[in-house]
């Protein structure tokens, strides 16, 4: 009987599902506001974000620069809005990549198991246990520093934590019965692998993906920090709050802003994996 | 069989009753799954709660436990032994719980503690409840295992679930909730998930207890048979409604409500007389109860007037109530159930040939310098055939390698040893080495409904891809086929865009058969098929497969595997009967059901509960199923056989008997001699057949 009520509850749509939980009211804002700065930063900061003014620099939050300005006069804020796309862009594209790569990789070793597996996750497993900074840094370091080379980066990093998620839930949709039904219909490993495990597994791989961008903006902007990945001028967050130390002592400011706006997004992606988790992957009681 | 302790009609008077639950409604949400039950249990009694799943009966047994798991009671009291359970704050339900009441769960390894030594699992109750001493409680629980019948209680003790038997486990449980001599005891389907010879046995240990003590006892059971073999009284419980209530005698053998009329013919009998016959239709939308009878949708007899007012439960004799407006008629109206039709023997072209087939699993290395673990001997050199148009039922306890014999069948695994043919073809591969035609023409049914059908995929993707994939339709030609197919299977149109969970088990079980049968086979293998199912669904879906292997142009042959055999008698023209990896017997199915069996297959039979009690033999099987990583020798039955011949039943392995029907059976026992033995103890009998 309990159980009844549990997997009902289970087998409604995500969409209708839904019920607006306290903590939306501030995942929404925030979201809307990170999506302005992506797609039309020019609108909510109309100013150059890389515009030399040296009448106005180090100027404290307030007054006419609502956070401030750097050494060179330019208004943080400006800079925060702009630093949304480098930063972002980079961290969502190295998610996606790594996420991509490490579904197909966790479900063929899933899928496969045995020597396959075996295979595939002891590399999985040698990627893994590079510390992620020096991993990301090596790799941009080898092949150059620009963004695309950052993403490269990320996504190696993110492979294999990808892959392992992925391949403990292909493990266990490849033992059920309707795998088997395929299988033994003759269908091709493709057609299993793509047609009737990925949909099972894809739950599980865009719920990863809201957190490994969590990782990925925190990750580019150390990448940043360190001096590789984006160059100066571009106001990628990263690149402020390294710029920004020397002058921590008089001009706080200039680390505290992006290191918070950098603290917000990362959090945001995170409560909005947990939200996500909590539509699409409810516990499936009842269904074995 | 069952015998009155109470005389009919005279009402429990109140104060006496151990248990007592009155006008008690439970509701989830706006789910109203318990409405208005009344009930009585008096000291020394069994009562039975019957119904189909969701009818709210775990439901009310977990209440009187006073856990109503995030449902509210709206209504009603429940009393057991004077305390007021509903009313009472956790703490003191804490101190209930054991020596008032207590509680034999269904699945005995989630029950137990896994990492616990089950003696210390016993005690802790015991030293919790009454203080005791760690020594004093010890004693205590070696006592109780010993009355639970496990052998070596004081090996028992230290010993971790894992390293008993399920049916030892179950004891284990068992002697668990009676530590504490409570006044009630709840077995909600304490023998569902174990085997039909430890489900026997466990029957009889709890018959023996309530024979010795005065608990109460609340069996929930989804299985008519293990209720009429155990239950004084018997409550039937639909949709949250108790709809009848009475001697279980005369509730199950004169039923005065349509439900439970459509309960008793939907199950299988190995006496095999009746046709059984499915309950249409489904549960109501709980959330929204019709104000008259809640049965009235799925009922037949159903008039205007009973769906105009709540209706009443009615006294149909003393003792014996019924909620029904037209119980009079209710035995008289209703089609009263066939005689299943006899079926013709088959001596068609032999469809699946299976020659001394092998199959090991062989075991895990521990550590790469010690042994493995020795080998799974799975299949020991199994041999049988099956013809066109015939259903061959393969039957036997778990690990007796039915499942296996089957997917190597069906391709899903590949013998070590032996030959698979079919249609005189080798088809000793892996489906995906087979041809496919040979891909096609053999399909294979899942156990388990809800795992066999991608939950991500629609009726009409399922039932399609066989189509696109085997016959390459396309189009409107493949919509048409489809629907075509899901109606042969019972399913309308509206169906072909509903997602898995958007339907109920027997329908998914429909879709599972539809996809197999869309690939037009020549021979299906069932796995078990409808034991996932309700037993008004299940005798829906066997009539189906049955009109569709006569329907069938190719002459569908089944293999058919399952542990029932009252499902046997009712579908199959032969049978096979399996033990340890091996065919003991193989026969007719009406060779099978008579006398002489094989020992084995007699104490299967032995130990169906039955609803109409009329098999005399009531041999029960001791021990447990030995490992098949080293069975044992000569007879791989001599370790349980309780007709053992001597010394050549451990040294030699029996030869084949057979008589002219083709009825084989492997043991050093000749025919007449069994018949004799059989014969002899259902003559020495002079007790009716109360185990």
């Amino acid at each position: 009987m309990q159980n009844a009520s549990a997997s009902a509850s289970s087998q409604i749509p995500p969409l209708r599902r839904y019920r607006l939980r306290p903590v939306d009211l501030v995942l929404g804002p925030v979201i809307l506001v990170v999506f302005l700065m992506l797609l039309v930063p020019g609108w909510i900061a109309p100013g150059s974000p890389t515009e030399f003014d040296p009448m106005a620099s180090l100027i404290p939050p307030g007054g006419d620069y609502l956070l401030g300005t750097d050494e060179f006069g330019r208004d943080v804020y400006t800079r925060i809005v702009h630093g949304a796309r480098p930063t972002l862009i980079v961290a969502f594209a190295g998610a996606v990549v790594g996420v991509i790569l490490g579904t197909l990789t966790g479900m063929l070793a899933g899928y496969a198991g045995g020597r396959v597996d075996e295979t595939l996750m002891r590399f999985m497993d040698a990627l893994m246990s590079f510390p992620t900074l020096i991993l990301a840094t090596l790799i941009v370091v080898m092949l150059g520093s620009n963004p695309v080379n950052v993403v490269a980066a990320l996504a190696v990093v993110f492979w294999p934590r990808s892959a392992r998620i992925v391949r403990a839930v292909a493990m266990d949709v490849a033992r059920r019965a309707f795998i088997e039904a395929a299988w033994v219909r003759g269908e091709s490993h493709l057609f299993i692998l793509f047609r009737e495990l990925l949909p099972s597994v894809m739950n599980v791989a865009v719920i990863d993906l809201s957190l490994r961008i969590t990782y990925a903006t925190m990750l580019s902007a150390s990448l940043s920090y360190l001096g590789v990945g984006v160059h100066p001028p571009t106001p990628a967050w990263g690149l402020m709050v390294k710029e920004g130390q020397q002058f921590i002592q008089f001009a706080s400011w200039l680390v505290v802003v992006p290191c918070t706006t950098i603290a917000i997004v990362a959090v945001t992606c995170v409560l909005l994996g947990e939200r996500l988790r909590e539509l699409l992957a409810p516990a499936h009681r009842g269904e074995q | 069989m069952i015998q009155q302790r109470l005389p009919t009609g005279t009402p429990i008077p109140l104060p006496d009753a151990t248990l007592c639950v009155d006008g008690l409604s439970i509701s989830y949400g706006a789910a109203k799954v318990v409405r208005d039950v009344t009930l009585r249990i008096a000291p020394g009694e069994a009562y039975g709660l019957i119904g189909e799943s969701g009818s709210g009966k775990s439901t009310i047994a977990f209440s009187v436990m006073g856990y109503l798991n995030g449902g509210t009671a709206s209504a009603g009291r429940i009393t057991i032994a004077g305390h007021d359970i509903l009313t009472l704050p956790d703490r003191k339900l804490r101190r209930l719980r054991g020596p008032v009441v207590s509680m034999v769960f269904q699945d005995p390894m989630n029950a137990l503690n896994p990492s616990i030594r089950v003696g210390e699992q016993i005690a802790e109750g015991i030293r919790y409840h009454t203080g005791a001493g760690k020594a004093e409680a010890e004693a205590r629980a070696i006592e109780l295992i010993d009355q639970v019948k496990l052998p070596e209680p004081e090996d028992i003790v230290r010993r971790y679930p894992h390293q008993l038997s399920g049916g030892q486990q179950q004891r284990i449980v068992i002697a668990m909730a009676l530590a504490l001599e409570p006044a009630l005891l709840i077995l909600d389907e304490p023998t569902t998930g174990l085997d039909v010879t430890t489900e026997a046995t466990i029957l009889d240990l709890i018959t023996e207890i309530k024979q010795r003590s005065n608990v109460a006892l609340l069996f929930i059971s989804h299985n008519l048979g293990v209720v009429a073999r155990m239950c004084d009284r018997v409550g039937v419980l639909y949709a949250g409604d108790l709809i009848e209530e009475g001697p279980t005698a005369e509730v199950l053998q004169r039923p005065s409500h349509p439900y439970t009329r459509g309960l008793i013919s939907a199950v299988p009998s190995i006496a095999g007389e009746l046709e059984m016959v499915g309950i249409p239709g489904s549960l109501p939308d709980l959330t929204e109860v019709p104000k008259g009878c809640i049965f009235r949708a799925r009922c037949s007899i159903a008039i205007a007037a009973c769906g105009e007012a709540p209706v009443p439960m009615e006294t149909v004799r003393p003792g014996h109530a019924s909620r029904c407006l037209r119980w009079r008629d209710c035995l008289a109206e209703l089609n009263p159930p066939q005689a299943a039709a006899v079926r013709a023997p088959l001596d068609g072209e032999k469809r699946l040939e299976i020659d001394s087939v092998i199959r090991s699993f062989p075991g895990a290395r521990r550590l790469p310098f010690l042994k493995p673990r020795p080998a799974v001997q799975a299949l020991r050199g199994v041999s049988l055939d099956i013809r066109a148009g015939e259903t061959l039922a393969v039957v036997g306890e778990s690990g007796s390698g039915k499942s296996t014999l089957g997917r190597l069948v069906a391709g899903l695994d590949r013998p070590a040893g032996g030959t698979i043919r079919f249609e005189g073809r080798d088809v000793t591969a892996l489906s995906r080495e087979r041809t496919v035609d040979d891909q096609r023409a053999v399909q294979f049914i899942f156990q388990n409904p809800h795992s066999a059908l991608n939950p991500h995929h629609t009726v009409e993707e399922i039932v399609g891809r066989p189509l696109r994939l085997y016959l390459g339709l396309q189009g409107t030609e493949l919509r048409r086929r489809i629907v075509e197919i899901l109606r042969a299977v019972r399913l309308g149109e509206r169906y072909m865009t509903r997602a898995p969970h958007e339907l109920s088990g027997g329908e998914k079980q429909r879709v599972c058969i539809a996809r197999a049968f869309a690939a037009e086979p020549r021979l299906v293998v069932c796995d078990e098929p409808t034991s996932a199912l309700d037993i008004s669904v299940q005798a829906a879906i066997l009539q189906e497969l049955q009109t569709l292997q006569r329907e069938s142009a190719h002459r569908t042959a089944y293999m058919f595997i399952t542990h029932d055999l009252g499902v046997v008698r009712q579908i199959a023209d032969r049978v096979a009967v399996m033990y340890l990896g091996e065919i003991v017997e193989l026969g007719a199915t009406r060779d099978i059901f008579s006398r002489p069996q094989h020992p084995y297959t007699e104490a299967l039979l032995a130990a169906v509960p039955e609803l109409r009690p009329t098999r005399a033999s009531r041999m029960r099987l001791q021990g447990v199923v030995p490992r098949p990583t080293n069975p044992p020798s000569g007879c791989s039955f001599h370790t349980r056989c309780p007709r053992l011949k001597g010394d050549i039943c451990s040294q030699k392995a029996p030869p084949t008997r057979s008589k002219a029907s083709g009825h084989a059976m492997r043991c050093h026992h000749d025919i007449n001699t069994l018949k004799a033995l059989q014969s002899a103890e259902l003559e020495n009998r002079t007790e009716p057949a109360r185990p």
